[in-house]
């Protein structure tokens, strides 16, 4: 496993974290990452953060199912089985709607849900090693790599001077 | 974009400047003269039909408005109910939208009266003389559908919600001058009485104004129907009139952001629109009964059939495939593209409600005719069609831009202002 050495501060309030991010990689310093117990406007922007691709995911797992949906019906009512329900034509487009449209979902919603849990590396029986477990409640932590030639105390100067109200280093593993 | 954009809130005042007006008055000349030369390139043998499509271009066109003018009031009294932010920023472009409702309401008004009491029915079969004493299925109808009954709800419906729309408006901008809250509270509490009677009576109002066109047929589903296509006919006009006037230099922080959202709101109530078009077609299809068949007759299998599909290109792909991804819901002239297609397409829509039962000619009730309804082929969309088209949207234009110009831009005072100033849907 890949190991890393982390300098983590930790801070109280989302308007100094966004600040104090802003700062720091001003200042140079490879931020990690910033946890957050809830969504802090423009940190994502300021983090320089790409867009996620699941939105790519979820389009190729709707057609997924769309197609599955379709080949299912088409195949028992055209080839396999066809059946004379109050004389309607057995391939009909307008019939397939519902079932290629709640497939569709069912399909997207699944394969969303399960992309993010892969990507997240989120399964059954794995204890998550959470950076601080008061990220959780209402303490904001910015995680920032230390390399070999990092200056750890000006770093740490760094954190506190943009507001920290404590500065600890950890390692965490990936 | 970042928290340390400067937000200035200031008193903006859109200014209705000449070549904006001449553009709106040179619309509705053009629309007159096309409308009267549709009109009069009929025959005078055919004034019977001639007589009705002319009520039934002002009808649709009347309707179509007047939906989209109390959608956009409906749209501002739920964000105020849901306590919403965002939409602080663009709010004053629905409320001077819902400045039309009285014109609209009175144009529906107008036609309507002329059928029920001078016209002996005109465009709606079941007002003509003795057809509800001598329709069988009709007969059953009469306790709701009666002259006096009809003529009130159509007075009283529209009434209360033009009240409520000028209420709403009023303590809108009273709160621009006074600020504080109070105004807030009294557009929350409003608000709730509004939306609950709407909801009710805009059920009822659709029966009476559309369904009873048909008035043999019925769905259950035809007001959900009708209210998803003004309401995302609401939202289209929003987002280009917002582009309008950000495109010319109004409206300082409305950013991509809250275009971004109208988009989506666009796109979601596409779906929307679609998902309840199809669920009243598949039921109806499926079940294959004679006389709910009869609605789709004309529209599917006869001479309606363009309009028909071109409904479903118009409201469903166009939005449903260029407003799938974020960039283009965040630019300006894929969305002027998207938002007239939509525009176009749900005219089209009110145009596929009304026309193939309020152009059909009332006849006898025999044994092969059980509803004495005789069919009048497509008369297609004409000079006519297209004239009234463009003298309402002239007038509509002129009497929402000089609203515009009554109040600043977005509430200076609102309490969300800020928060709709730094909305952000993130990366």
């Amino acid at each position: 496993m890949d190991s890393n050495k982390l300098l983590l501060g930790v801070y109280d309030n989302p308007d100094t974290v966004l600040e104090a991010t802003e700062n720091l990689i001003k200042g140079g310093y490879d931020i990690k990452d910033v946890y957050t117990p809830f969504a802090v406007h423009g940190l994502d922007r300021v983090m320089g953060v790409k867009r996620t691709r699941l939105s790519t995911a979820a389009f190729v797992f709707a057609m997924l199912g769309i197609a599955s949906a379709l080949s299912l019906m088409i195949y028992t009512s055209v080839f396999d089985w066809q059946m004379n329900i109050g004389g309607k034509p057995s391939f009909h487009i307008p019939t397939y709607i519902p079932i290629t449209f709640e497939l569709g979902i069912l399909f997207t919603a699944f394969g969303m849900v399960s992309c993010f849990f892969i990507v997240n590396k989120m399964f059954w029986g794995r204890n998550t090693d959470v950076i601080d477990i008061r990220v959780t409640d209402d303490m904001f932590v910015i995680a920032v790599n230390i390399h070999g030639q990092t200056d750890v105390k000006a770093l740490e100067n760094s954190l506190i001077s943009n507001g920290a109200i404590e500065v600890k280093e950890r390692i965490y593993e990936i | 974009m970042g928290h340390h954009t400067e937000v200035q809130i200031r008193e903006e005042k859109f200014i209705f400047t000449g070549k904006a007006k001449r553009f709106t008055f040179i619309l509705m000349g053009i629309g007159l003269l096309l409308a009267m030369l549709g009109y009069f390139t009929y025959h005078p043998s055919e004034h019977e039909l001639v007589l009705k499509r002319l009520l039934a271009n002002i009808l649709v066109d009347g309707y179509f408005f007047f939906i989209i003018a109390t959608c956009a009031i409906v749209f501002v009294a739920i964000s105020q109910l849901s306590n919403a932010g965002w939409y602080v920023a663009v709010r004053r472009v629905p409320e001077a939208i819902s400045e039309f409702m009285p014109y609209g309401a009175a144009i529906v008004l107008v036609i309507v009266t002329l059928c029920l009491f001078f016209l002996h029915g005109g465009i709606y079969h079941w007002m003509h003389d003795g057809v509800m004493e001598t329709d069988p299925t009709l007969m059953k109808k009469t306790w709701y559908l009666n002259k006096p009954f009809f003529f009130i709800r159509i007075v009283l419906f529209p009434a209360f919600w033009i009240w409520s729309a000028m209420m709403i408006r009023k303590y809108s901008r009273n709160e621009d001058i006074v600020g504080g809250i109070v105004n807030f509270d009294k557009q929350f509490k409003l608000s709730a009485a509004f939306m609950i009677v709407f909801a009710f009576t805009f059920s009822m109002f659709v029966w009476d104004i559309m369904m009873s066109i048909d008035a043999h047929w019925y769905s259950t589903i035809y007001t959900i129907y009708n209210f998803a296509t003004g309401w995302v006919s609401a939202f289209t006009l929003i987002y280009l009139m917002v582009w309008y006037l950000r495109s010319n230099g109004y409206l300082n922080i409305v950013t991509d952001e809250h275009m971004h959202d109208l988009g989506k709101f666009m796109f979601a109530f596409s779906v929307f629109w679609t998902y309840m078009w199809v669920a009243q077609f598949l039921l109806i299809w499926y079940a294959n009964i004679p006389e709910e068949v009869a609605y789709y007759d004309h529209r599917l299998w006869g001479s309606y059939k363009f309009y028909f599909y071109f409904n479903l290109v118009m409201n469903f792909a166009v939005p449903f495939f260029f407003f799938m991804k974020r960039s283009f819901k965040r630019n300006r002239n894929i969305g002027m593209f998207v938002g007239t297609c939509m525009l176009i397409g749900h005219w089209n829509d009110v145009y596929l409600l009304v026309m193939p039962g309020a152009m059909n000619l009332a006849g006898q009730i025999t044994e092969h005719n059980p509803t004495g309804i005789i069919d009048t082929p497509a008369q297609g969309v004409g000079f006519m069609e297209i004239g009234f088209l463009a003298l309402f949207a002239g007038a509509f234009l002129y009497v929402v831009l000089n609203a515009l110009t009554k109040a600043n831009l977005y509430p200076t005072k609102h309490p969300y202002i800020m928060e709709s100033a730094l909305h952000d849907t993130g990366i």
